[in-house]
């Protein structure tokens, strides 16, 4: 048997001899990241709980819902007043309601996004630099002029955020509904091609697969890490290492993915199942969301006159 | 394809087949090997001997960089694979397990990837529904058919891979260590679905170095050296009574009990 060196014999103190504390030091970009990616797929296990509870929208075939939902974000970009929006919006809710989504998380999700999309660009059209009309919020003076929030511009902000937050929940509705790889495979649908969704069905079962790698490799790294992390060329150095190796490791997989597919009998021209077909319940549901959907454009024009 | 050949002839042969990873790396270095129908197969060996390379080439995955291999007496080489017919025989007939589960669960659902193989081979998409249903129960999965492949456990991923095998019905089953990281229940289950297997006239051929389980789950085994050639053959009791050399291919370890067989 090899003879076992002295050093790894002797049994060091870990921590200081005194028994002081170190500092403590705040996470890197890397463990954020890693965070963020455990959130994701926490996330997603989340949407497939929701997705098999037993609602409205979870019965309806993932293409009817699709089509259904996507044409009700149609007529909501054509919606011009924000009562008919918010009408749209209420709807959602009624649907989210319907389907035994927590309204609080669903509309958490919802306006979670709404500050992304519309902050950055609406701001600045509220002012009456950017949009003139009635400043009914005086910010400063130019010349005399008052200057500030315009009533024209926050009757569009309104419209814009009431547009994106219908739209996001019709969307949302449809995520949390449906199982990921169902709406996939719904969106043959629409005419996007086989070999398109298959790719992407299998990047984002590998993604996972990756995901639980480079966590692997990270908790292997801080287990052998004393002291606080550093943000220097080591710890560059150890992302650049991490991806080369990920990188071989996707290489060596793709390859053994391959060779699985070739063993059975895969030659360059993939087949899939064909999905059940549509009930009257499914064309009740696209016929419903399309009926609605006309019936608030043409409420809008009688009422708004 | 040519027809099924008489019950002496092996359906598959290799005859002085040799192969090396980027030409450099010996995997096998000039093996013989006949696989006669309805027979339990054992490729024994120490980790990097050429099992696993060996199943790669029964399976018409690599091919011989040296000697040729036959399958139910046709030549089977990348140009030969091109032929469509060849393909789906052959396809058809022989099914692959492979060791790392996660490269053949492949597809976004567990329905979607049992179909896979039989839908490649041209079956009736009402077929192809059957199979699936029939493999699910066999296999005591039907609950996970619409989970995602990143939601099952080793073993379950395992029962999948198996499972997409077993719904193209080939003749001749491959395993690469099929019992490897497995807890004790499923590496059970796993045996006695391949005793069950064979039991029903299928050719099972398994790469291992697992001895325990050895007597059921082969009745001829070959033995591989470190130096990538086959050194034995024999049944198991016969192979497992050479301690001598166990130890010199290293399945055993001086200290190794050895199980009976």
């Amino acid at each position: 048997m090899t003879a076992t060196p002295d050093w790894l014999l002797a049994r060091d103190a870990a921590l200081c001899p005194c028994g002081c504390i170190g500092k403590r030091r705040k996470g890197s970009y890397v463990q954020k990241t890693l965070t963020g990616g455990a959130d994701l797929l926490r996330q997603v296990m989340f949407s497939d709980d929701t997705s098999s509870a037993a609602g409205l929208l979870q019965r309806v075939e993932p293409r009817a819902k699709l089509i259904g939902l996507l044409g009700l974000v149609v007529a909501g970009a054509f919606l011009r007043t924000i009562p008919a929006l918010l009408v749209l919006y209420a709807a959602t809710l009624a649907l989210a309601a319907a389907s035994r989504l927590s309204i609080g998380f669903f509309v958490k999700r919802v306006w979670l996004f709404v500050p992304i999309f519309t902050g950055i660009v609406l701001i600045p059209a509220t002012l009456s630099v950017v949009t003139g009309g009635d400043v009914v919020l005086t910010l400063w003076h130019w010349h005399g002029h008052p200057e500030g929030f315009t009533s024209q511009g926050l009757t569009s902000a309104g419209l814009v955020v009431c547009r994106v937050a219908a739209s996001i929940s019709l969307v949302v509705l449809l995520a949390l509904t449906t199982p990921w790889t169902r709406l996939l495979a719904s969106l043959r649908a629409l005419g996007v091609p086989r070999m398109f969704i298959l790719v992407i069905g299998m990047a984002y079962r590998y993604l996972f697969l990756l995901l639980g790698s480079v966590t692997d490799m990270y908790a292997a790294r801080a287990a052998r890490t004393v002291g606080a992390e550093r943000h220097d060329r080591g710890a560059r150095r150890f992302v650049a290492a991490s991806a080369g190796a990920l990188l071989g490791r996707t290489m060596a997989m793709s390859e053994e993915v391959h060779q699985a597919m070739t063993s059975r009998g895969y030659r360059g021209d993939a087949r899939t199942l064909a999905q059940p077909r549509p009930v009257v319940r499914d064309l009740g549901f696209v016929a419903a969301a399309f009926l609605f959907g006309a019936a608030l454009l043409v409420g809008e024009r009688v009422l708004g006159g | 394809m040519a027809e099924l050949g008489s019950v002496a002839e092996p359906i598959l042969a290799c005859r002085g087949v040799r192969y090396r990873y980027l030409d450099r790396f010996v995997a096998l270095d000039g093996v013989d090997l006949a696989v006669h129908r309805g027979e339990k197969l054992a490729l024994l060996g120490a980790n990097g001997c050429g099992k696993s390379t060996l199943l790669k080439i029964l399976d018409g995955l690599l091919f011989p960089d040296e000697g040729t291999f036959t399958a139910y007496g046709e030549p089977i080489t990348e140009d030969s694979l091109e032929d469509e017919q060849l393909n789906a025989g052959f396809r058809s007939r022989v099914g692959f397990v492979f060791q790392n589960s996660d490269a053949q669960v492949f597809s976004p659902t567990v329905r979607e990837e049992l179909s896979f193989g039989p839908l490649q081979l041209g079956l009736s998409r009402d077929d192809v529904t059957r199979r699936v249903d029939d493999v699910l129960a066999l296999l005591q999965i039907a609950d996970l058919a619409d989970r995602a492949p990143f939601q099952l456990s080793g073993g379950q991923k395992k029962r999948v891979a198996i499972g997409t095998v077993l719904a193209m019905n080939p003749e001749v089953l491959l395993f690469d260590e099929p019992t490897a990281a497995l807890d004790p229940r499923t590496s059970e289950w796993l045996t006695g679905l391949i005793e069950d297997l064979a039991a029903t006239g299928k050719t099972i051929v398994l790469a291992t170095h697992d001895l325990d389980s050895l007597a059921r789950l082969a009745d001829r085994c070959v033995v591989f050296s470190e130096e990538h050639r086959i050194v034995a053959s024999g049944t198991p009791a016969e192979v497992l009574a050479q301690r001598d050399l166990l130890l010199q291919v290293n399945l055993i370890h001086q200290h190794t009990p050895l199980p009976t067989a």
